[in-house]
């Protein structure tokens, strides 16, 4: 099947949620291609394995839609079957662009596919990873928006070897442009990750998860509730909404463990909850549950480790 | 200024979603999303400094319509919905196509969403619909400053970026991106005489189709029975132990 990756560039490099999904298209043997959308000058994005496109915004305009309509001239041109991006924000919203540019209503939280007999059917995790739900796309062409971590990630070397496509920027002007400063592990590819929750009370506790973390070397993260309420950037958000992680070792603390942050963190090797409340849902997905005040059990931790 | 504002009705989220045929269970009563009175605030302070006409656009069952009435408590001047046996289960395609109907037909300037809904997330309709309107999408925003200008900060995968707001376009809008408003009494009276007009899916032009077929819900063994110990003062060093067998330390 005629397939093409939106992919992404972080780093100067393709993203892993567009290895992840180019490992996945490689094991189904579809004829895929990669077409890259980014601002960078030069990344490093050629693929020994398939065809690139890079697809080079200004980064000083808001033009995602014109990076859309190119697209959708390369799939009608190529009769291209099945689209495939992250669930990222830029591929959030080229996909849904396309989706209407091709009139086929896209398959969100995709978390695995298959293609059999010129179809294409999804599995996406809904009520919080508690069930599968199964679908099978009906029109010529599918659109799916696919979860970090649902697929792994390709073997590739890269080289220089892409066509470029310069886009026109659009009148929308983009100034103030922000990097957050990335310090320490990152959620996404440390061995341990501690997160924290409403349980730990005030802002100020979290230098308490501070310490913890960088004894074992772990990434922060955090409840959407705690993000929404400033304590944290949006960046270290594990859920639904925020980051999906996959370490050897999860420590939940003062997590009540909502659907929404489940999705972001239930298939962590091992689980280790600290909650007050003996029925919070986190501890149904603990390996080891502890049943106590988060805020006396951490600094007993932290003296002892 | 004319401002639509996308609010949708959901099963209360503190009862767990259940499915009937691949499709969510509606009660009678539906509540607002939450998600939404993040959009509706951006809305309402937009109201307060250019005099906009603030209106709900919804499509779903309407049941009670206790949901659209929230919306309205908050402040917004009318709302105005589909509800039509043939949108169940509706795909977020189809939602966008009768939204950006419902949006065109009030020659909405701007259109403002949530990211994406609390029971269906499939965070692509606020895209959806700009594309249907041919009008450029501002996603993700997370912080506004209204002065003259209004300029909006947007979440992006390495940080953010500020953009000013032209005089037509989508927003989605993030939540905890704003603070929403709490209605008082005197709103909750006065938003019961708003007008809620239900339009006519015949009215609309609605050329999607349901490209998505269900076919399964498996039910999957999350639960891990793993071990679970009081603290006494001494669960500390359980961590410590399990820390040391798993070789973190």
């Amino acid at each position: 099947m005629k397939t093409l990756i939106i992919g992404e560039i972080i780093n100067n490099n393709l993203s892993s949620g567009t290895l992840e999904i180019l490992g996945k298209a490689k094991s189904l043997d579809l004829d895929v291609q990669v077409v890259t959308v980014g601002s960078d000058e030069n990344p490093s994005i050629g693929l020994d394995l398939c065809k690139q496109t890079y697809l080079k915004r200004q980064n000083n305009s808001l033009n995602l839609s014109k990076a859309a309509t190119k697209i959708s001239e390369i799939i009608k041109n190529e009769e291209i079957s099945l689209i495939l991006g992250s669930s990222t924000y830029m591929c959030r919203d080229l996909i849904s662009f396309l989706s209407v540019d091709l009139n086929s209503s896209p398959v969100s939280n995709v978390i695995d596919f298959d293609v059999a007999s010129g179809n294409v059917s999804t599995v996406n995790s809904i009520n919080g990873g508690e069930s599968l739900y199964k679908t099978k796309i009906n029109s010529g062409q599918a659109l799916l928006l696919i979860r970090p971590k649902a697929f792994d990630p390709v073997e590739v070397n890269f080289n220089d070897d892409f066509e470029t496509i310069d886009l026109d920027g659009s009148d929308l002007e983009v100034f103030d442009i922000f990097i957050e400063e990335k310090s320490g592990p990152q959620l996404e590819d440390s061995k341990v990750v501690i997160s924290a929750g409403r349980g730990m009370v005030d802002k100020e506790n979290l230098e308490l998860i501070e310490t913890l973390a960088s004894k074992l070397n772990a990434a922060i993260g955090g409840t959407r509730a705690i993000v929404d309420a400033g304590w944290m950037p949006y960046s270290q958000q594990v859920g639904q909404t925020g980051k999906t992680v996959k370490p050897d070792v999860y420590i939940a603390c003062g997590i009540s463990g909502a659907t929404q942050h489940q999705v972001g963190m239930k298939d962590s090797k091992f689980v280790i909850a600290i909650n007050k409340d003996e029925e919070a849902p986190i501890f149904q997905l603990a390996d080891l549950g502890i049943v106590g005040d988060t805020l006396s059990v951490i600094p007993k931790l932290n003296d002892n480790i | 200024m004319k401002i639509a504002v996308c609010a949708k009705q959901i099963p209360d989220p503190a009862n767990e979603v259940t499915y009937s045929n691949g499709t969510i269970e509606r009660p009678e009563e539906q509540v607002l999303d939450d998600t939404d009175r993040y959009g509706i605030e951006v809305a309402l302070q937009l109201k307060e400094k250019f005099d906009a006409e603030v209106t709900i656009i919804s499509m779903g069952p309407s049941g009670t319509q206790k949901g659209l009435q929230q919306a309205l408590q908050m402040g917004a001047d009318k709302a105005v919905f589909v509800d039509d046996e043939s949108l169940k289960g509706a795909n977020s395609l189809m939602t966008a196509n009768v939204l950006s109907e419902l949006a065109k037909s009030l020659s909405a300037d701007i259109v403002i969403f949530g990211t994406e809904s609390t029971d269906g997330y499939s965070g692509t309709v606020p895209q959806q619909v700009s594309r249907y309107l041919d009008l450029e999408c501002i996603s993700y925003v997370k912080a506004v400053e209204i002065n003259d200008n209004v300029t909006l900060t947007r979440q992006t995968v390495e940080g953010s970026e500020k953009l000013n707001m032209p005089e037509k376009c989508v927003i989605s809008v993030t939540a905890g991106g704003v603070e929403p408003r709490y209605p008082n009494f005197k709103d909750i009276m006065a938003a019961k005489s708003k007008p809620i007009e239900q339009v006519s899916i015949s009215d609309l032009t609605i050329n999607t189709t349901q490209n998505l077929e269900f076919i399964d819900i498996e039910t999957v063994e999350n639960s891990k029975s793993g071990e679970k110990i009081v603290d006494e003062g001494e669960a500390y060093q359980e961590i410590v132990n399990k820390l040391k067998e798993l070789k973190v330390i």
